[in-house]
């Protein structure tokens, strides 16, 4: 397996950004825009996770992982205004009928925007030459809180404006062996 | 034949989006959440095409094909993969296992619409399949030429009908117009730069929302080497430059499958009314006689047995009107049915010099016709051999 040290910055940047820029443009018609981007290497604590700022609202967080030559998990925040907005365009409901779906419906959306988001990034490792398949969606909900990663895994966090609304990508990945 | 789509994927987002592409078109969606429940509906329902995911929980998707593939019964079925693993290596692995497409998401829902209708005969369906459109029903005619006047000599011919006649001038107009709007005709001029009309007509009959929609080739009369080629490429019918307005509309009509039967026949009160137009070609006379024994038949079923045949607007009589009539006259006859003739002085007096039709009565409006139908003798019928 090879050292995560092998995939550069912009490797990740680069597949990132044209994961989020293929997924929200294709399936909502939104074209999003990056903003900016965070690093923090494997070791190194910093006291507040990078996406909390943006999670002092109710949100809704789809995570998918990767697993195989490159390890690891991606989060895609979404604040609950714009889950329910990106569930209405992806799947042509009006907020009535959303409010009669309920939560599952807006959960199983963010789950595969995430699902085509990380595979997306995903196929881009895959063909730079780091096989890896994906793990079945979850999704979080709640406000104010905060994911930690363990002290083996480099994070990357980018932010990106869509439709108005704040999405954020926080990027887990794994080192060595 | 309704085709049968089976849509595996354990997230109800895509097999909804999967349900929404194909909800204008003949099939009927089947659903599965998994690979186990993705065979037992395969084995039960035997569809037509199934779409696959990869990632999934209890089976996931090689698995299924795998197992899809070493069944003899099931290893028919056509599977297109349609999943967010889109890796090279990967995808090559699964076509190995024999799969006949593969749509790595984030996909439009046109582009899974275009690649399934190669796999399946996808056919549009009706908005209102249970009611045949008429000729007094909207349609959309995209007219594809690069010179305005004929464009504007369509849409002044075609005026009085409830179509909506659109102009573009070039192939990659016409095709954005077909993309927005799926015309319910197209006439296209095959005197385009580069042979576009057959490029245009090619792209036409490829895509699954314009494939059975009707293209008319529209050519000059002397120019028989491309009337040729469009006939032998497909076109429905060749229209010839300088244009006859009254025979296209009825080879448009006929294209589109309009129920024309209300130019001729109308249900007035307890009296059937069969009225024929100014000018009578043969291919209008051809359509009236068409619909005749079904019509009568239809007003005797609904207990009316009167029939004004109304030829008052027909500019000059000849051997086609005259034929026609005595065919009506011979049904009125067969079903026990009393009719009367409306005409005007000219062909009344055009009636008196033909050996056949001296005899026939006329009255001068619809109104003084009904007033006298069943004091009126019926005309006398004449041989037309």
């Amino acid at each position: 397996m090879p050292a995560i040290q092998e995939i550069t910055d912009k490797l990740i940047r680069d597949n990132i950004q044209r994961a989020v820029h293929d997924v929200f443009k294709t399936m909502l018609g939104h074209q999003p825009d990056f903003v900016s981007a965070s690093v923090q290497l494997a070791g190194v604590h910093t006291p507040a996770m990078p996406a909390a700022a943006e999670n002092s609202h109710p949100s809704v967080v789809g995570t998918v992982g990767f697993l195989g030559d490159v390890n690891g998990l991606i989060y895609l925040y979404f604040d609950v205004a714009f889950a329910r907005l990106a569930t209405s365009q992806l799947l042509s409901m009006s907020d009535a009928e959303l409010d009669d779906a309920g939560d599952e419906v807006v959960n199983d959306a963010i789950g595969e925007l995430t699902n085509m988001t990380v595979g997306s990034f995903k196929n881009g490792l895959c063909d730079a030459g780091y096989p890896c398949k994906l793990t079945i969606p979850s999704i979080l909900r709640g406000s104010n809180f905060c994911v930690e990663p363990i002290s083996s895994a480099v994070r990357h966090t980018f932010y990106f404006n869509c439709a108005g609304h704040r999405v954020v990508t926080d990027i887990l990945m794994k080192i060595g062996d | 034949m309704r085709y049968k789509l089976l849509t595996v994927d354990d997230s109800k987002t895509v097999r909804i989006i999967v349900r929404k592409a194909f909800k204008g078109f003949d099939c009927e969606i089947l659903e599965a959440g998994n690979g186990v429940e993705g065979l037992a509906v395969a084995s039960k329902e035997m569809p037509d095409l199934i779409l696959l995911d990869v990632t999934m929980p209890v089976m996931d998707g090689v698995e299924m094909l795998t197992k899809l593939k070493s069944d003899p019964a099931l290893k028919g079925i056509p599977v297109m993969m349609l999943t967010a693993e889109g890796g090279r290596d990967h995808v090559l692995k699964i076509a190995k296992i024999g799969v006949r497409d593969y749509l790595v998401k984030p996909f439009k829902e046109e582009v899974l619409i275009e690649k399934a209708g190669r796999i399946i005969d996808l056919k549009p369906l009706s908005e209102a399949p249970a009611k045949a459109k008429s000729i007094f029903d909207p349609a959309d005619i995209l007219i594809v030429e690069d010179k305005p006047a004929i464009i504007q000599q369509i849409q002044e011919g075609l005026k009085h009908t409830p179509w909506k006649v659109h102009g573009v001038a070039t192939q990659g107009e016409a095709i954005d117009f077909c993309s927005r709007t799926p015309p319910d005709l197209i006439l296209v001029s095959l005197s385009l730069p580069d042979e576009s009309a057959f490029t245009l007509f090619r792209l036409v009959r490829t895509n699954v929302k314009t494939k059975y929609t009707p293209v008319f080739a529209l050519v000059v009369k002397t120019e028989t080497t491309q009337q040729q080629q469009a006939q032998t490429l497909g076109f429905n019918a060749i229209v010839t430059k300088p244009i006859d307005l009254g025979e296209l509309e009825t080879k448009m009509a006929k294209a589109m499958n309009l129920d024309t039967s209300q130019r001729y026949y109308a249900l007035e009160g307890d009296t059937l009314v069969m009225r024929l137009p100014e000018n009578c070609a043969p291919a209008v006379l051809a359509e009236a006689a068409d619909y005749m024994k079904p019509k009568f038949a239809q007003a005797v079923d609904a207990g009316q047995n009167k029939v004004v045949i109304d030829i008052h607007q027909l500019k000059s009589l000849h051997m086609g009107v005259i034929k026609l009539l005595f065919q009506a006259m011979q049904t009125c006859r067969d079903l026990a049915m009393q009719f009367v003739l409306v005409g005007s002085a000219q062909i009344i007096t055009e009636c008196k010099g033909f050996e056949d039709t001296r005899g026939w009565t006329f009255f001068e409006s619809i109104e003084e016709a009904k007033a006298n139908l069943s004091k009126s003798p019926a005309p006398q019928l004449a041989s037309t051999t």
